[in-house]
C-alpha cells in the first residue's frame, strides 16, 4: 500500500436533520480491491453510502476520490468523476425497459461514447439482462432486477462502484450467482465497496472489511481475519449477546 | 349523423389532449401542479392574435414563433421563480403558480381590456363537404397541429438523452440523480417544454375560439379534468383522456336538448365521477406523493 488509495473517506460525519449517524468515519479502497462495510440494520451503512454518492451532504471530513476532494460536488457530477451506486432496493426505472435502464446508466457525458462496448460488456456479464432486453424492468424478478442495478452502474463506466446490500431479498442461489460476478468486476481495475447484512457472502469475495456500529467504525482488517471475530459478533447482536456471555 | 359525430369528437379532442399534454408532462417530471398553466395559454393565443392584427401573421406560423417564446419563458420562470418551491409543500406550490397566474391574467387586462378577441384568417370559416360530412378547415388544421406536437413529444420523451431522463425522474427522482442526471435542470427544461407547448396550443385557438384574459383558469380546469380521466402523469393517459372529453362533449351537444350549453359542464361531471369511482383514471397507476 505505498500508493494513495483510489478511493478514501477521512472523519466522514454526516446524518438527517439534527440527528448525526455518521461520526468520524474513515475509510479507504484501493484500485482494483474489493472492501464490505459490514454492521448491522441501522448502523450507517446507508447512510455512508449516500454521503459518497452526494445524494446527502457530509456535515464534516473530507471524501476523496484519486487524492481529488469530491466532498463539495453535487450528486451528478460524482457519476462523471468515476463513482457509482447500486442503491439498497435496486431502485430500478420500473416502467422502462431494461436496456433503456441501462441507456440511463450512460446518462454522464463521459461515457456515452463508449456506450455500445459497455452494452456488450454488461450483456456478457450477465446473460440474463441480454435476454430480456425490452422487458419493462418493473416486471421482473428480484435477481434480474439486481443484476440491471448492478449492470447500469457499470455503464458509467466507473472507478469505484458501491453495493448497497445485492443480497437483499434474493434466494441464497441467486445472491450466488450475482456475488460470483462481484471478482469478475474487480479484476477489470474496479474498486468495489460493498455494504451487507450478509456478511458471510461479503466476505467470502473481499479483500478487506469494515464493521460499522452506531455510526462509528469498530473494526478493520483483512477480511478472513474478521470472519470469526468477536468484535463483528458485537456489532451484529450489541450486548444482549456479549452481555449474556460475561 | 354518427360519422360526424365521431369526426367532430376527434377535432375536438386532439385539441383537448394538446391542452392536457403540456400540464401532465410537467406535473408528471417536476411533481408541481401549474395553476399558472391556462394563462400561458392564453398569452400564447394573444400573440397568435396581435401578430395576425398587427403584421398579419397567419395563427399557424405564429405556432413556431410561440413554441420559441413559450420556451424561454417558461425556463426563466422555473429557473428563477418555481424552482425555489420544489422542496416547499404542495400548498405553497398551488400557491406560488396560482399567483403567476392572476399576475398574468390581471396583466392581460391591462394591457388589451376584456374585450373578446378573435384571429379570423381567410380559411376559418371555410369547409370541406365530403359525401354528407362537413369538415371545418380551421379545426382540421389545428387538430393536425396537435397531432404533429403530441408525436413529437412523444419521440422526444422516448429517443432523446433528455427524454428519456425525464420519464427516469418522474419513476425515481433518486435514482435518477444517480445516474448522473442534473435534475434541477431537467426540471426547467421540462417546465419550459410544457410552457412552450401551452403557447402554441394558444395560438392554434386563436382562431377557432373567442379569446378574452379570461380563458385560462376555464382550460385549466378541462386540463385537469383531461389528467383525471387519463391518469396524472402518463402522456398516453392525456391523450386519450382528451379524445374521451371531446366524445363526450360532442355527444351531449349533438342529442341533449339545448346541448352545447350543458356541454360545457361536461367536464366537471366527469371530473367529479373519475374522482370518486376511478381516481387513478383510465390507465394511471401511479400516484405521486
Amino acid at each position: 500500500m505505498t500508493s494513495s488509495p483510489l478511493f478514501q473517506i477521512e472523519h466522514l460525519n454526516a446524518g438527517y436533520g439534527e440527528s448525526i449517524v455518521l461520526s468520524d468515519v474513515s475509510l479507504d479502497v484501493q484500485q482494483g480491491e474489493i472492501v464490505s462495510l459490514l454492521g448491522p440494520n441501522g448502523a450507517g451503512k446507508t447512510t455512508t453510502m449516500m454521503a459518497i454518492t452526494g445524494l446527502l451532504s457530509a456535515y464534516g471530513g473530507t471524501i476523496r476520490l484519486d487524492g481529488h476532494p469530491i466532498t463539495d460536488k453535487p450528486a451528478h457530477k460524482r457519476v462523471d468523476l468515476g463513482v457509482a451506486l447500486s442503491p439498497e432496493g435496486r431502485q430500478v426505472f420500473p416502467e422502462l425497459n431494461v436496456e433503456e435502464n441501462l441507456l440511463l446508466g450512460s446518462f454522464a457525458s463521459k461515457a456515452r461514447a463508449s456506450r455500445p462496448r459497455n452494452l456488450t460488456r454488461i450483456y456478457d456479464l450477465f446473460p440474463r439482462l441480454a435476454e430480456r432486453k425490452k422487458q419493462l424492468a418493473g416486471l421482473m424478478s428480484g435477481g434480474e432486477q439486481q443484476m440491471l442495478a448492478i449492470g447500469r452502474a457499470l455503464m458509467s463506466e466507473p472507478r469505484l462502484l458501491l453495493l448497497d446490500e445485492p443480497s437483499l431479498g434474493l434466494s441464497p442461489l441467486i445472491t450466488e450467482l450475482v456475488y460470483d460476478t462481484i471478482p469478475v468486476i474487480a479484476a477489470e481495475g474496479i474498486s468495489i465497496l460493498l455494504v451487507e447484512q450478509n456478511t458471510e457472502a461479503a466476505l467470502a469475495v473481499s479483500n478487506r472489511a469494515y464493521v460499522l456500529s452506531h455510526g462509528r467504525i469498530v473494526a478493520a482488517g483483512k477480511a478472513e481475519d474478521l470472519r470469526d471475530s468477536a468484535v463483528l459478533r458485537d456489532a451484529f447482536f450489541g450486548g444482549a449477546l456479549s452481555g449474556a456471555a460475561q | 349523423m354518427i360519422l360526424q359525430l365521431l369526426i367532430d369528437s376527434a377535432l375536438l379532442g386532439g385539441l383537448y389532449a394538446l391542452l392536457a399534454l403540456g400540464l401532465v408532462l410537467s406535473f408528471g417530471v417536476t411533481n408541481i401542479l401549474n395553476f399558472a398553466h391556462g394563462e400561458a395559454i392564453m398569452l400564447g393565443a394573444y400573440g397568435a392574435f396581435w401578430a395576425f392584427t398587427l403584421w398579419g401573421i397567419d395563427p399557424l406560423l405564429s405556432i413556431p414563433i410561440m413554441l420559441v417564446v413559450g420556451f424561454g419563458a417558461g425556463f426563466v420562470c422555473f429557473r428563477y421563480v418555481i424552482e425555489r418551491s420544489l422542496d416547499a409543500p404542495h400548498l405553497n406550490q398551488i400557491l406560488l403558480t396560482f399567483g403567476i397566474g392572476l399576475i398574468l391574467q390581471n396583466a392581460a387586462v391591462l394591457a388589451w381590456t376584456g374585450d373578446l378577441r378573435s384571429a379570423n384568417p381567410s380559411y376559418s370559416m371555410a369547409a370541406i363537404n365530403l359525401a354528407e360530412v362537413f369538415i371545418p378547415v380551421g379545426r382540421l388544421l389545428t387538430f393536425t397541429v396537435a397531432a404533429a406536437l403530441a408525436a413529437i413529444l412523444y419521440m422526444w420523451l422516448t429517443r432523446t438523452e433528455y427524454g428519456r431522463a425525464s420519464r427516469a425522474i418522474a419513476q425515481n427522482e433518486r435514482a435518477a440523480k444517480l445516474m448522473g442526471i442534473d435534475t434541477r435542470f431537467v426540471y426547467s427544461l421540462v417546465f419550459a417544454i410544457s410552457i412552450a407547448v401551452a403557447a402554441a396550443t394558444g395560438a392554434a385557438l386563436s382562431s377557432i375560439t373567442t379569446i378574452t384574459p379570461f380563458i385560462g383558469f376555464h382550460l385549466l380546469v378541462k386540463a385537469f379534468a383531461i389528467m383525471v380521466l387519463g391518469g396524472a402523469g402518463s402522456i398516453s393517459g392525456a391523450v386519450l383522456g382528451g379524445v374521451l372529453l371531446g366524445l363526450l362533449e360532442t355527444t351531449v351537444a349533438y342529442y341533449v336538448p339545448e346541448g352545447s350549453g350543458w356541454a360545457e359542464g361536461v367536464a366537471f361531471v366527469a371530473l367529479f365521477l373519475f374522482l370518486l369511482i376511478r381516481p387513478q383514471g383510465l390507465i394511471g397507476t401511479r400516484v405521486h406523493g
